[in-house]
């Protein structure tokens, strides 16, 4: 791992990094990176990711199923609606098996293609690439911006300065609603906002999202894949030699100078990078990938789109810088070759795992039985006689509809061993609408004639009345005396 | 800056898995506070409870940080 400092971007004309490279303090005051804007099949990529996760993220809270919003997180009602499912916290379960198939998925990614994750799809990605092009529309691209900082603060600076921020907080409070949108139905809350009766609690996370978006994306940057990001730290557990990151040929690329485009290298002597400094000028994170693979970068190949352009320019075949794996450049393997090494056992395992738990996650979900039944027993006492000479125990029943259909339930019990008789008194059917709780008291009551004096496990089972396919077993305890 | 975020990024993941775990566990009207049941309301108590988990994390991030900062500092190590 190289030192956090080794990163620092260069002075502003582009020339390569040197000599910074030596004392790193550790509290160096942060050097603001002007990203260049960079245009190639990677940038078209970024662009379609953006947007679909943006897509996704904004759009979500706004689609309607079974005239509610389908995907909300009522933490009020403490239930998870997710399109045509109603999860209860019973189901905390599925979220883990979803953190861990996360988990997986980005392990494999990462053993095969390095941190594709961190330049498409991670939101510091995304907004700071949102925030970077409305920072290029009101500011002009990075000699713009530079020399718009360098100089007098203007009008014309701080108008352009003003307009930007009001975009960047703009952009940050819908970004604040549309995450509590999440967790209260979006159209209230929009409603709320209108007539300006929101919540204090509601306000508070807006706030709390949009100026977490706005500091992250606008100012921090870069700092937080540098310095916050666990993810960076941790991705060389998951790196081997076969893994396909964003590599400088050096070989090929060495020893690198300026020259003019009819020059002729093998007369000069020179490899076939230019020296322009393209590559360190469009990165984000502001490293020298000439340098080797280093921890700030986040795979986003803005440098590979930029040496490209330059290669274009010059003649020269693409791919001085390209995704590619050390051991495809150390032995100068063909992107065949290269690419049959995906499959080794550290992916195959990764990939078994992910998908397995997949499928038992998605089986899980499949076969769920939208009916959750909780027995408490009455603590109170163990067991009563009644009038007529009978053994009555009480217990608590909590019916779960978790589906989104009214049902009515009968319930019945037996004892789990022999054949006595067990009476059930309540009032039946018990009606439960969609996504509710029925909680009803239960009395149950067996003869002492068919029953010896002990303690009994019994089963209840709750079944519902107009489907008898959807049915509940419960266990609990009952007292004879 | 730097220690500050340090603390605070950490911690914070810290709080957001504390507050998911405690909470798809805990229904919040359940709680009681000295013995009498929390007048507030659930969103109110997941709040206050993710910045209560967050400020623990925090407090423990803190202290790390200042210890290692001794070690680093006696040893002129590179970190």
């Amino acid at each position: 791992m190289r030192h956090p400092a080794s990163g620092l971007p260069p002075a502003p004309a582009g020339v390569s990094p040197g000599g910074s490279d030596s004392e790193a303090s550790l509290y160096e005051v942060r050097q603001k990176i002007y990203p260049r804007a960079v245009h190639g099949w990677f940038a078209r990529w970024r662009i379609a990711l953006v947007l679909a996760t943006q897509l996704i993220f904004y759009g979500l809270p706004w689609l309607v199923w079974n005239a509610r919003p389908a995907v909300l997180f009522d933490l009020g009602a403490r239930k998870f609606y997710v399109f045509g499912w109603v999860l209860w916290p019973q189901d905390f379960i599925f979220l883990t098996g979803l953190l861990v198939v996360s988990a997986l998925s980005l392990f494999l990614f990462t053993a095969v293609a390095g941190r594709l994750f961190c330049g498409y799809a991670c939101p510091q990605t995304v907004y700071t690439e949102i925030f970077m092009w409305i920072e290029r529309m009101v500011e002009g691209d990075r000699m713009q911006r530079m020399r718009l900082d360098r100089g007098p603060a203007n009008a014309v600076r701080l108008s352009r300065k003003a307009l930007k921020h009001g975009l960047w907080i703009g952009i940050a409070l819908w970004t604040g609603l549309t995450f509590v949108g999440y967790f209260t139905p979006i159209r209230t809350l929009l409603g709320e906002v209108a007539s300006a009766t929101l919540g204090p609690w509601e306000t508070f996370w807006i706030l709390f999202y949009s100026f977490a978006t706005y500091g992250n994306a606008g100012w921090m940057r870069e700092q937080v894949c540098k310095y916050m990001c666990p993810y960076a730290r941790f991705q060389s557990a998951m790196f081997d030699r076969d893994t396909l990151i964003i590599t400088y040929d050096a070989q090929r690329g060495e020893p690198r100078g300026s020259r003019s485009r009819s020059a002729d290298r093998a007369r000069l002597g020179v490899g076939d990078c230019v020296d322009c400094g393209i590559c360190v000028q469009v990165c984000p994170t502001g490293i020298d990938i000439r340098k080797g693979l280093q921890y700030e970068c986040i795979g986003c190949a803005a440098c590979i789109d930029g040496c490209d352009q330059v290669m274009d320019k010059m003649g020269y075949a693409r791919g001085l810088i390209r995704y590619s794996t050390l051991n495809a450049v150390a032995a100068k393997w063909d992107v065949r070759r290269m690419w049959r090494r995906v499959l080794r056992t550290r992916t195959l395992i990764y990939g078994a795992l992910l998908l397995a738990i997949t499928c038992v996650l998605l089986g899980a979900l499949y076969l769920r039985t939208p009916l959750k039944v909780d027995v408490i027993r009455d603590r109170a006492m163990l067991a009563r006689e009644t009038r007529d000479g009978m053994i009555e125990n009480v217990y608590r029943l909590q019916i779960m509809n978790t589906s989104e259909r009214d049902r009515r339930f009968t319930i019945t019990a037996t004892p789990e061993s022999g054949r006595a008789g067990l009476q059930v008194m309540a009032a039946q059917p018990v009606a439960v609408a969609g996504a509710h709780t029925a909680s009803v008291a239960v009395a149950v009551r067996a003869d002492p004639a068919n029953l010896k004096p002990g303690t009994y496990t019994i089963r209840f089972h709750v079944e519902d009345a107009d489907d008898p396919a959807l049915k509940v077993d419960e266990k609990s305890r009952f007292y004879m005396r | 800056m730097k220690h500050a975020m340090w603390i605070l990024w950490p911690s914070f993941l810290v709080g957001v898995v504390a507050e998911g775990v405690f909470f798809s566990m805990v229904d919040p009207t359940d709680l009681h506070l000295f013995g009498q049941p929390l007048e507030l309301s659930r969103s109110a108590v997941y709040t206050l409870g993710f910045f209560l988990f967050w400020a623990f994390a925090a407090a423990s991030s803190a202290l790390t940080c200042w210890l290692q900062h001794g070690i680093n500092g006696s040893e002129s190590s590179d970190a």
